[in-house]
């Protein structure tokens, strides 16, 4: 079974390695003050992990359920801001103009269908993985399976795109290559999962979060007062400078006002379809970014964490707040980079955040703090993956399906051991990164969006919903979006950008038909359901949907 | 077994039910309609842009000193919206169920809240 795990996992990870548009061109020499800097704040993190070590499993996976609204928030956020949001949507607004504003439109909205949908039922659930959630309420291994399968791919995909961005800082700042720096930013992240489990992770996740929408934050207002701006509140004030951009003013370093061909290129890139996009592509975009944050397991797991459902609906709200405060920031940095540099393409979008200030001129310890930023999103959100993913093995395959009634100890071990093997897996991958950031993070949704949110809905929301009907969306789901993936790696139009299932923004025609398929095989198959697997799961409804017991069942039980 | 519970989105049945549902149907309604009526609307207004890029009214037009609109209303429009949304969301559902009287699951100990 682990092999088939581990072929599951390999196939579509490994073709990404075949493909690698970009280089990684920046300023490659040691920096000491961003390297102490850097340095500072990873031995932080884990002398806060060492004096939260986790004691019991409990502790190690949910953190003893004990966390607030405005804590929970700052987790789902921190978890959330990942290197992707970090830089890749900085990068994505710098290379596609308005366009790339689908990322930050599918990656907030998503919270709204999390809240209605999700929040409160799966907190009145209450277990450990959404593996155990899926397959409990279908009271089949086979879903459970499946689910966990799905999360290990997910957190190794998303994984990948967070240690692209890590290893591009660490080259950045110590001036080591980027294979080098992503083998050393793996290598603490380890360490410092290993030692805290999910208490430490959650209590620095706080912190991680603090540092990095300060990072984000801060240097913004010197750029926006080099670039000519008052510096009051900077997201306000870029809009003088971008309509500038539409105009074809620039940096006084850059030529101070483009003409003729230069011109025409950065009026298009600010227009709706000027960047090669069109309402299809945007609307599969933003669809599929929705359903993806709605349907990611280290988010949805969030929710286990807190004291009761009052908490985790408000949670959501300081959450997506803390969220949107990034991405307000986002724009500017593009903004600025265009200004700076009205001319770059692919090899200047991911690291825009770290070359915009730098050709600002901003000083060594605005550049550390901004790259320490940097690395505590993509640290925090390999953590929650591993964890999550590391939980889906441990705790669904291993204690649950394979190995019933193991000791809560042996299943500690289990999920370590596995954290350390994902880990050295997405390293592997990552040294050869298959495209932008924020376009492998839209891949891992894809994926999400396609298998786990429509099983989640009509799990909740629909009784008539069974096994079978699962297991035929989640693995329609599954198969589709893994096609779409090698079909982008393939270069096939259908599945590359602005294509039909564009692998990044394929769950608009998937997620659809993975409702339609779950919900008609469902009723083909309502008479071959026993008795005992119908009662489990009325009884998993009702206790979702606070509704009383049934008389009958009381006497069962 | 008729005693078995039926949940539907769209049917819901028992007055708590139905009253979280409705909440749920207004939210939703219109987070479709920034999520995908918004973009939408500035397809519209740009389809009379002979070079199909989009231009229009809504990409000349600049608000709070230099944002041209039609990328406010993504960049931070739709962010501030969704944002007021979700409170939108708790504060319906606080309104609705505190309609209904001292549910069974308060005194019998159960619900979502111990584990």
């Amino acid at each position: 079974m682990f092999k088939l795990l581990a072929v599951s996992v390999l196939l579509p990870t490994t073709l990404f390695a075949t493909v690698g548009p970009e280089d990684f061109s920046v300023s490659y020499s040691f920096k000491l003050i961003p390297a102490l800097i850097v340095l500072g704040t990873f031995v932080l993190y884990l002398l806060i992990g060492l004096l939260s070590r986790a004691t019991s499993p409990s502790d190690y996976w949910v953190a003893g359920r004990g966390i607030g609204p405005i804590g929970n928030g700052a987790a789902i956020a921190s978890d959330w801001m990942s290197a992707a949001s970090f830089m890749g949507v900085a990068g994505l607004l710098y290379l596609r103009g308005w366009f790339g504003l689908g990322y930050i439109l599918g990656w907030t909205g998503g919270y709204v269908l999390l809240l209605c949908l999700f929040a409160a039922p799966l907190r009145r659930f209450g277990k450990f993985t959404i593996a155990e959630f899926l397959g409990d309420r279908y009271d089949s291994h086979g879903v459970r399976l499946v689910t966990a399968t799905v999360t290990v791919i997910i957190a190794v995909t998303y994984a990948v795109a967070q240690f692209k961005g890590m290893g591009l800082v660490c080259g950045w700042v110590f001036g080591i290559d980027y294979k080098h720096s992503v083998l050393f930013a793996a290598g603490i992240t380890l360490v410092y999962l290993l030692f805290s489990g999910m208490t430490g992770v959650t209590r620095n996740q706080q912190l991680q979060y603090v540092i990095l929408i300060t990072a984000f934050a801060v240097p913004l207002w010197f750029l926006i007062r080099n670039a000519g701006g008052s510096g009051l509140f900077p997201p306000l004030e870029y809009g003088s400078i971008l309509s500038g951009l539409m105009e074809g003013k620039v940096s006084p370093t850059a030529g101070g006002q483009l003409l003729g061909e230069e011109l025409t290129g950065l009026q298009r890139l600010f227009l709706p379809w000027g960047s090669g996009g069109d309402i299809y592509s945007f609307l599969a975009l933003v669809f599929t970014l929705m359903v993806g944050t709605a349907g990611l397991p280290h988010i949805l797991v969030r929710f286990y964490t807190v004291q009761n459902e009052s908490v985790a609906r408000s949670s959501v709200v300081w959450g997506l707040f803390f969220i949107g405060l990034l991405y307000w920031a986002s724009p500017v940095y593009a903004v600025i980079g265009r200004y700076w540099n009205p001319l770059g393409g692919q090899a200047v979008a991911d690291m825009i955040i770290l070359s915009a200030p730098e050709q600002a001129q901003l000083g060594p310890i605005f550049l550390g703090y901004l790259a320490a930023g940097a690395l505590a999103a993509g640290i925090s959100t390999v953590a929650a993956l591993l964890m999550a993913a590391a939980s889906a093995v441990a705790h669904d395959w291993y204690s649950t399906v394979l190995h019933p009634g193991c000791s809560e100890k042996e299943q500690l071990i289990i999920g370590r051991v596995f954290t350390v093997v994902v880990c050295i897996f997405v390293v592997v991958v990552a040294l050869n990164p298959p495209a932008l950031i924020a376009q492998i993070v839209a891949m891992a949704f894809a994926v999400a969006g396609a298998t786990i949110f429509p099983a989640l809905v009509l799990a909740i929301w629909d009784s008539g919903s069974n096994r079978y009907g699962a297991l035929a969306g989640m693995i329609w789901g599954l198969s589709m979006t893994l096609v779409a993936m090698v079909g982008w790696m393939a270069r096939i139009p259908l599945f590359a950008e602005g294509g039909l299932l564009s692998a990044t923004s394929s769950a608009l025609v998937i997620t659809p038909l993975a409702l339609l398929i779950n919900m008609a095989v469902s009723r083909l198959t309502s008479d071959k359901v026993s008795e005992a697997c119908l009662d489990h799961s009325d009884s998993i409804l009702r206790r979702l949907h606070r509704l009383p017991e049934r008389a009958s069942a009381a006497k069962i039980d | 077994m008729s005693e078995r519970v039926t949940i539907n989105l769209f049917r819901p049945v028992g007055e708590r039910l139905r009253r979280e549902v409705a909440v749920i149907r207004i939210v939703l309604l219109l987070w479709a309609l920034i999520a995908f009526g918004l973009p939408l609307f500035i397809w519209l207004c740009g389809l009379g842009d002979p070079q199909g890029f989009g231009a229009s009214w809504l990409t000349r037009t600049r608000i709070f000193g230099g944002f041209p609109l039609h990328y406010w209303l993504i960049a931070q429009g739709a962010t501030i919206a969704f944002v007021l949304l979700c409170k939108l969301y708790t504060e319906l559902l606080a309104r609705a169920l505190r309609k209904i009287e001292t549910p069974w699951y308060a005194e019998a100990g159960q619900g979502g809240d111990d584990v």
